[in-house]
Formats: C-alpha cells, sequence, structure tokens
C-alpha cells in the first residue's frame, strides 16, 4: 500500500517535464522512486560507476558536474543543477556511464528512478519521452560527448589532470628581490636554465614574474635600462593557487586568460610554479613532439616509435572527443608525415638523390590514404608516377626504382602499415610508371569498363601525391577529370557498380545482416558514400579526393541541395566514427600491439538504443545518395 | 472524564476468522536483524495525528508512515490511515491536523485499520521523532482494537539528532529545528504522512552523521540514543 503525499505530486509538478505529465503516469514513477541524501561534497554518480543505474531528480539542493577539460570553455566549465532539474539524461538513453563527476554543490534530496522503470517511463509518458530526447537536441553531437565518457574513463592522462598541483610541482622555483636588477635577474634565468623568474618579499610573498617571452616585449623592444630593479617589468598581477587545488584548474586559468604559468602559494607563500609545459607532460605526447620525432628521425625503430606516438594520441583525440573528421584527417596528415620520411630516408640510402630520376619522381597515396581518411588500421595503397630522363626508357627507370620502393613498402610495414594483399604498392611494376603508362592504363579502364577496371579506378582515382614532384600528379589529375568527364558511359557504369553495395536496411527499416550476424561497416556504410563522392567529383571536375570536400564541392556544380549533402556527411562522419571507435576497441590500449586482423564488423545486437537509431538513419541517408546516383544515371 | 469511560465502554476487540489469521502470520514474521548495516535494512518511519496532545485521553485519527530502505526512502512503500472515529474530534484539533470530522467517521474500521498498519510493518524497527507521543498512541491502539500488547523497538530522532549534533542541543528541539537546520520543506506540517516523509529525511541525514559516532546500524543508532539520554538525564 501507498501513499504518495499530495504535497510530492505537487512538487514535481512545478517543474518540467513532469507539469505536463499525466497524474497516474507522475503516480507510477514516484511509487518506484527512492528519495537518497547526499550530504555535501558527495559523489551522486561517477563515469567510474559504470553504466548508469538510476534517473535522478533533485528534490532540494544543488548537484555540480565536473566536466574533463578537454571540453571545458570558458561560459561552462561547471554544470550546475538545481531543484527539480534531471539528470543524467543523455548517459541514460545510450546505456552508458555518465561524461562528468556528479557531486553534491549542498547537502542534497534526490528522487531517483531505477533505469528499467526509466525507460518504461519513457514508452508510457509522451511528454516525458520529449523531454529527455529534446534535451539531447542533436544526436550527433550526443554520441561524441558519450564517446569522450568512455574515454575519459580509461585514459589515465585525463586523470592525471585532476590530481593536485602539489603533486606536479617540480622542483622550488627560481626567487629574486623584488629589487634586483634585470641584468643580474636575466643572468640567473639563463644560468639556472628556467623560462620565469618570480620576485618575492622579506616574508616569501610573491609580488612579480618575469618570463621569457616578458624580456623580448618588455625589456628588449623598449630598450629599458638593464639596471633598472627587474619589479618595474614584471606582471605584478599575480594569479595563484593552492596547492590542493587540481591540475585542470590551472590548465583553465592558462587557458581563459592565455597565462603560461600560474603560482602555487600556501599561506601567502609562494611553494612551487606550474608551466603549461608541466601540464602537457601530463598527456604524454604532444602533437608538435610527434612531428618533430617524425622530421628528424633517423631510423627505423625511431620511426616505428613514431608511429605508436600516432596511434597513441589518435586514442588520446577520440578521448578528447574530436570528431570523425578532424581525427581522420589527423591520422592522415601524420601518416603523410611519417610515409615521407621514410621514403626520403631510403632514398637517401639508394644513393638516387640528386639525380633525374629522384628528381622526377612522385609518390602517391592511393585508396582511403589517398581520400585522407585513414583510420588507425589501414594497408599500404601506394604508387609511383616518374618521368623518363632523356636518353632512358621507362623500363630502366622502374628497374631503379623499384628495389628502392620494395625497401620503402617494408620500412612501412615494420611501422604498422601492412603490406598490401592485392599489391597494390609501389614495389609492383604494374604500379611503378612513367606519367604516359598511367594515361594509357587510366585510359583504357575507362574506354573498356571491365569489372576489374571498375574496381581499379576505386582506388587508383583517389590518388594523391605525398612525395617528390607533386606537379606528376596533378598533371594526371587534370587529364583525368577531363577524361572521365567525357566518358559518361563510364561514369555510368561505376554507378551501376557502386549500385550493387546495397546499404544493410532491411523492409522494414531494421538492419540485414551478414553470415556472421554482422555489419561491415566499411563495406555497407562507408563504401555508398566515398563511391557516390567520387563519381560526383569525376562528374564535377572536381580535383579534391576527401570525400567529405568531393561532396561539398561537387554539390553545386550538380545541383544537389546543400541540406542534403550535410545529411550525407554527417551520416558518413557517424559511422565513420562507429569504425573508429570499433578499431579502437580491438586495439585495447593505445600502446598495445595492434592485432592485425582488424576489421570493419559490429554486431548491432551490442549497440545502445541511440546508437542503433542513428546507425539506421546514417544508412538510410546512404540509401538517399544511392537513389541520387540512380537519378543521375538513369539505372 | 467523559473520553475515559467512553473508551472503558468500548467493545472488546472483535474480528473475524481470516483477520484473527493475518495476525497470527503477523507475529509468525521473523524479527528483524537490527545490526544490518543500513545499506541491507529497512526502517519504518511514523507520524501520527491524535484528537490532542494528552496521552491518556486523547485517541489516535490516522498513522502516515514511509519506509527508509537500504538507506533510501522507498515512496512507494508509504502506508496512510484514517481511523474511523465515532466521534469527530474537536473543531480547534480538526483545524491542526486537517482530518474533517466527516472523514474521520469515514476512516477505516481501528480493528483492520491498525492489522494493516501491522502488515505494512512487519518486524522492521520504527522511527520517530519524540517517540513517547507515537509508540503510546499506537500501543494503545493496538492493545484497544487488537487485543494484544505492542512491543517493538524505537528509535528517537529527537535523541538522535542532538547528539550527533551536540553544539545545536540547546537551540533545536522539536522537529521544525531539526528539518530547518539542513533545509528539509515540509509542504504540508501536521499531515501525518507529509511529517513521517520528512523525519525519514532526517533520518537519511542521521545515517549519514553517524558513522563517525558509532555503528552505521540500527543498534548503532539505539546506542547513539541512550548514550545521549544516559549523559543528559532523559532516561
Amino acid at each position: 500500500m501507498s501513499a504518495i503525499h499530495p504535497a510530492q505530486i505537487d512538487q514535481m509538478t512545478r517543474h518540467a517535464p513532469f507539469d505536463r505529465m499525466e497524474r497516474s503516469h507522475l503516480l507510477w514513477m514516484l511509487e518506484r522512486m527512492q528519495l537518497g541524501y547526499y550530504a555535501k561534497g558527495e559523489v551522486v554518480v561517477s563515469p567510474a560507476q559504470g553504466v548508469v543505474e538510476r534517473f535522478f531528480v533533485i528534490k532540494q539542493g544543488l548537484v555540480e558536474g565536473e566536466q574533463s577539460v578537454a571540453d571545458a570553455t570558458e561560459s561552462d566549465t561547471w554544470l550546475e543543477l538545481v531543484e527539480g532539474e534531471s539528470f543524467p539524461l543523455g548517459a541514460l538513453l545510450a546505456s552508458r556511464s555518465v561524461a562528468s563527476v556528479y557531486r553534491a554543490g549542498q547537502d542534497t534530496f534526490c528522487y531517483e528512478l531505477p533505469v528499467a522503470d526509466f525507460h518504461t517511463l519513457l514508452g508510457m509518458s509522451a511528454p516525458f519521452r520529449d523531454f529527455c530526447t529534446r534535451r539531447i537536441a542533436n544526436l550527433l553531437e550526443h554520441s561524441k560527448q558519450v564517446i569522450q565518457a568512455q574515454y575519459t574513463q580509461s585514459g589515465a592522462e585525463q586523470q592525471s589532470l585532476t590530481s593536485p598541483l602539489s603533486s606536479i610541482i617540480r622542483r622550488t622555483p627560481v626567487t629574486c628581490a623584488p629589487h634586483t636588477t634585470i641584468a643580474a635577474v636575466l643572468e640567473t634565468m639563463h644560468a639556472s636554465r628556467v623560462g620565469s623568474m618570480i620576485a618575492v618579499d622579506e616574508a616569501g610573498r610573491p609580488v612579480g614574474i618575469l618570463t621569457l617571452p616578458d624580456v623580448l616585449e618588455r625589456i628588449a623592444l623598449p630598450q629599458i635600462d638593464l639596471h633598472t630593479p627587474v619589479i618595474e617589468v614584471m606582471t605584478t598581477k599575480l594569479t595563484a593557487l593552492s596547492p590542493q587545488s587540481f591540475a585542470h584548474e590551472a590548465a583553465l586559468l592558462m587557458a581563459k586568460h592565455g597565462f603560461r604559468h600560474v603560482l602555487v602559494v600556501e599561506n601567502e607563500r609562494l611553494v612551487g610554479l606550474v608551466s603549461e609545459k608541466d601540464l602537457f607532460a601530463l598527456q604524454r605526447v604532444g602533437l608538435r613532439q610527434i612531428g618533430s620525432t617524425i622530421r628528424h628521425a633517423q631510423t627505423t625503430p625511431e620511426l616505428q616509435q613514431a608511429a605508436a606516438d600516432i596511434r597513441s594520441m589518435a586514442h588520446n583525440m577520440m578521448a578528447q572527443g574530436v570528431a570523425p573528421e578532424q581525427l581522420t584527417q589527423f591520422i592522415s596528415t601524420f601518416n603523410d608525415l611519417l610515409t615521407a620520411r621514410v621514403v626520403e630516408l631510403e632514398f637517401g640510402a639508394s644513393g638516387l638523390i640528386g639525380t633525374p630520376i629522384y628528381d622526377g619522381m612522385c609518390w602517391m597515396a592511393l585508396g582511403s590514404e589517398g581520400r585522407l581518411e585513414q583510420t588507425l588500421n589501414t594497408d599500404q595503397d601506394n604508387a609511383i608516377i616518374f618521368v623518363t630522363p632523356d636518353g632512358m626508357d621507362a623500363e630502366q627507370v622502374r628497374t631503379t626504382l623499384l628495389p628502392v620502393a620494395r625497401r620503402i613498402n617494408e620500412t612501412l610495414d615494420q611501422c604498422g602499415f601492412p603490406l598490401c594483399k592485392g599489391e597494390i604498392m609501389a614495389s609492383n611494376p604494374k604500379w611503378c610508371q612513367s606519367l604516359e603508362e598511367w594515361k594509357h592504363g587510366f585510359a583504357k579502364w575507362i574506354d573498356g569498363g571491365a569489372p576489374e577496371a571498375l574496381l581499379h579506378a576505386s582506388i587508383f582515382f583517389d590518388f594523391r601525391a605525398l612525395y617528390g614532384a607533386h606537379d606528376l600528379a596533378d598533371n594526371l589529375r587534370q587529364w583525368l577529370s577531363r577524361y572521365a568527364r567525357s566518358n559518361p558511359r563510364f561514369l555510368r557504369q561505376m554507378s551501376a557498380n557502386a549500385l550493387r553495395n546495397r546499404p544493410p536496411l532491411g523492409l522494414v527499416r531494421d538492419f540485414v545482416l551478414n553470415d556472421s550476424d554482422r555489419i561491415d561497416l566499411k563495406l555497407n556504410g562507408i563504401a555508398p558514400f566515398v563511391d557516390a563522392a567520387r563519381i560526383f567529383s569525376l562528374a564535377a571536375g572536381v580535383s579534391h579526393t576527401s570525400t567529405l570536400q568531393r561532396l561539398r564541392l561537387s554539390a553545386e556544380a550538380l545541383h544537389i541541395p546543400a541540406t542534403d549533402v550535410e545529411a550525407w556527411i554527417n551520416a558518413l562522419l557517424f559511422i565513420q566514427m562507429l569504425r573508429l571507435r570499433h578499431h579502437d576497441e580491438v586495439c585495447g590500449k593505445p600502446d598495445a600491439e595492434c592485432l592485425p586482423a582488424m576489421d570493419n564488423l559490429i554486431d548491432p545486437e551490442q549497440m545502445n538504443e541511440l546508437d542503433r537509431r542513428i546507425l539506421k538513419e546514417a544508412f538510410r541517408q546512404a540509401r538517399k545518395v544511392q537513389a541520387r546516383l540512380t537519378l543521375e544515371y538513369q539505372l | 472524564m467523559k473520553r475515559l469511560l467512553q473508551r472503558w465502554l468500548a467493545p472488546r476487540p472483535s474480528f473475524d476468522a481470516s483477520q484473527r489469521q493475518r495476525l497470527v502470520d503477523w507475529l509468525a514474521l521473523p524479527v528483524a536483524d537490527r545490526t544490518a548495516p543500513f545499506s541491507g535494512s529497512r526502517f519504518v518511519v511514523v507520524d501520527v495525528e491524535t484528537t490532542g496532545l494528552n496521552l491518556m485521553t486523547d485517541s489516535l485519527i490516522s498513522i502516515g508512515a514511509v519506509a527508509v530502505v537500504n538507506g533510501k526512502i522507498a515512496l512507494g512503500d508509504s502506508y496512510s490511515v484514517v481511523l474511523q472515529q465515532r466521534v469527530s474530534s474537536a473543531k480547534a484539533n480538526i483545524l491542526l491536523h486537517g482530518i474533517s470530522g466527516s472523514e474521520q467517521r469515514d476512516g477505516v474500521d481501528p480493528a483492520e485499520a491498525m492489522l494493516s498498519f501491522l502488515e505494512y510493518l512487519g518486524k522492521d524497527p520504527l522511527v520517530a521523532f519524540h517517540v513517547t507521543f507515537d509508540e503510546t498512541m499506537i500501543r494503545r491502539a493496538v492493545r484497544q482494537y487488537l487485543g494484544m500488547p505492542f512491543k517493538h523497538p524505537w528509535l528517537d530522532l529527537a535523541y538522535v539528532m542532538p547528539a550527533l549534533h551536540p553544539s545545536l542541543m540547546r537551540s533545536h528541539r522539536v522537529l521544525d529545528d531539526w528539518t530547518g537546520h539542513f533545509s528539509i520543506h515540509n509542504d504540508d506540517r501536521h499531515n501525518a504522512v507529509a511529517d513521517a516523509y520528512v523525519t525519514a529525511q532526517l533520518l537519511l541525514v542521521a545515517m549519514h552523521l553517524c558513522s563517525a559516532k558509532t555503528v552505521p546500524s540500527f543498534d548503532g543508532l539505539r546506542d547513539l540514543e541512550r548514550m545521549f539520554r544516559h549523559a543528559t538525564g532523559k532516561v
């Protein structure tokens, strides 16, 4: 027997969405709710607790969500929830853990509903359902946050930002008296190799700071007399935190105000200094560092390390919720850098540098690498274009280049880019050709339209110059663009071929699975977009190779509405993100050995309801792209 | 005096076979483990409304109760009953608890009301603020309508709260003082369920605060209550 008091119902109905819910549903909910008490500072729900089990409504008090630093913006570092507010809707809908730690900001009472009842209520009450789903305005956006939450949980780097400053301070700060001369201060800074100097008074209280960039701006450029007391050029508006403050607080202060240093002060006395560098050291590898490692690498082990760093960084970026478009671009950019360095080193070792063969050679990326869409799991697809120097024939050049290409392919293999099983590599004589040979080959594919030609076209027409004489690739691109456009029959054949691969949606909009009850994200999800984009770009004469750019740039020429294109792009990005996440999960820890057998197969049964819904919508968009091809080429 | 006589002259408890069986079933229930941690326990927080404040002459009008299960208030596990009165209470009293004369006369048959309260309670311990009043009223009603003594473990938050917060001992005496201190709102004071609900919230706070001072269990809180009574001479 239950006796929900009318006052409890009344209190609920003061807040959305309970004010719009039917009274019987409200009672149903209340009868299943518990009222919990959380003393100030106590954790209500946190990522560490795993998949959320309860829906909370604050009866009275205040709950604060501590967002991770990665996505904190100026305005909402803190999420404050007050009486009548519900949380954590996103995590509940996606059946995942929360992204933030929710902590009682005051002594707080929360109504709590078990997750199973929450889902029943969603089905029962339309106003409740609308409220919960509308709060997550953009499904894709939400999915990104969820991923972020998952990785925040696993990423030790993230957690270290919650360590207290006292654990980060490395050495006692170098200090001086306020009236020391600038000259003496600069000498000390140089001698002790520090980037900053803090002036403290007799009591040890900090009064000013001078950093190396200040030297240029405040001393060198205004030509200040070096005998001036240093305090006169110092920043005297100081920002200090206590040793108990967290690293992310310091990071936020720096990010917000552009400081490079934050003083750590206890009882007014200076006890330490935390620099931007100290905080970045918490994240093991920085972008700039990876870039510079690659550019200066001399040996294969160094390159292998850099390749591992790229993977680890990609993992971190996923953790921070970096969008798939930027993420794949990032991976491709660094893989480009790495590949270029391998090519450079091997040509250096071959002694060809300075010869006409070297000067007339262009290393090309093909396939997904050519489209700047590499994931963590990409095998090699590459080729060489060369010009035949005077007095030589193509065969002679090829004979010279092939051994070098073979070594490049092998080194790349050692760096984690497996050799291409289909032998689509520059060390294959078929794919190490002169510009004329390439044009001749492409023309044969376009004119003939044999099944094999169509398959090759889907890989080779995504070529992109990576190292050497870029103008050769540009030349080939322009030629191809003209030639393909003048052959509508070929584009039509390519379209027919692309349409054979249907998005796996059944008649009732449910998934159609393969033999192993899984969906191939790459073949069924991504390929329809990539294939269509390639055809659109050839038809519109767009020279870009990235699928997103191809879609965006072709749209106007082909009179495709911009809203359609954006919907396609969002769908593609979502599938791409699922795929990246799948690979990343298979890889396990960022520094673990990647299993060679990484696939693109996912089991829809294993997905949460939200992801399933979005994936269905994404496949529906893939169908729309194909419908557009059908229309364009009357198939 | 008239009311006292009325009670003595009231008929002895009379209930049918099925009600008798229910009483036997209740008596046979195992006693709850009062040393269990809060996370594995059920407490019943109770509040009564009566015809007045005289323990001897006034009688029970309604019982409101809320269960605290595993350290949280289970909203669905609550109970409310208005006992059928032969004569409705005085007007001033009606204004206090808001149960109108006709509601009082339309209430549940007292024997049935007390029986269903026991069934709701089970053998789990009871909690109230100023237990003496609630306990006396319920014990008397059980004796009167069910014809048996009612001995049950009770916890008195009126002693537990000051034991946990000695500094507030002097300034905080009545329920409103304590709920005010923890900003627990009560939208309907002097309604048995609403008061029980507010008292239950105070119990949640007590459960949180007590681990520093005693074993977090019913018996731990009881020990705290006893020590405080002993120390302040309110045995």
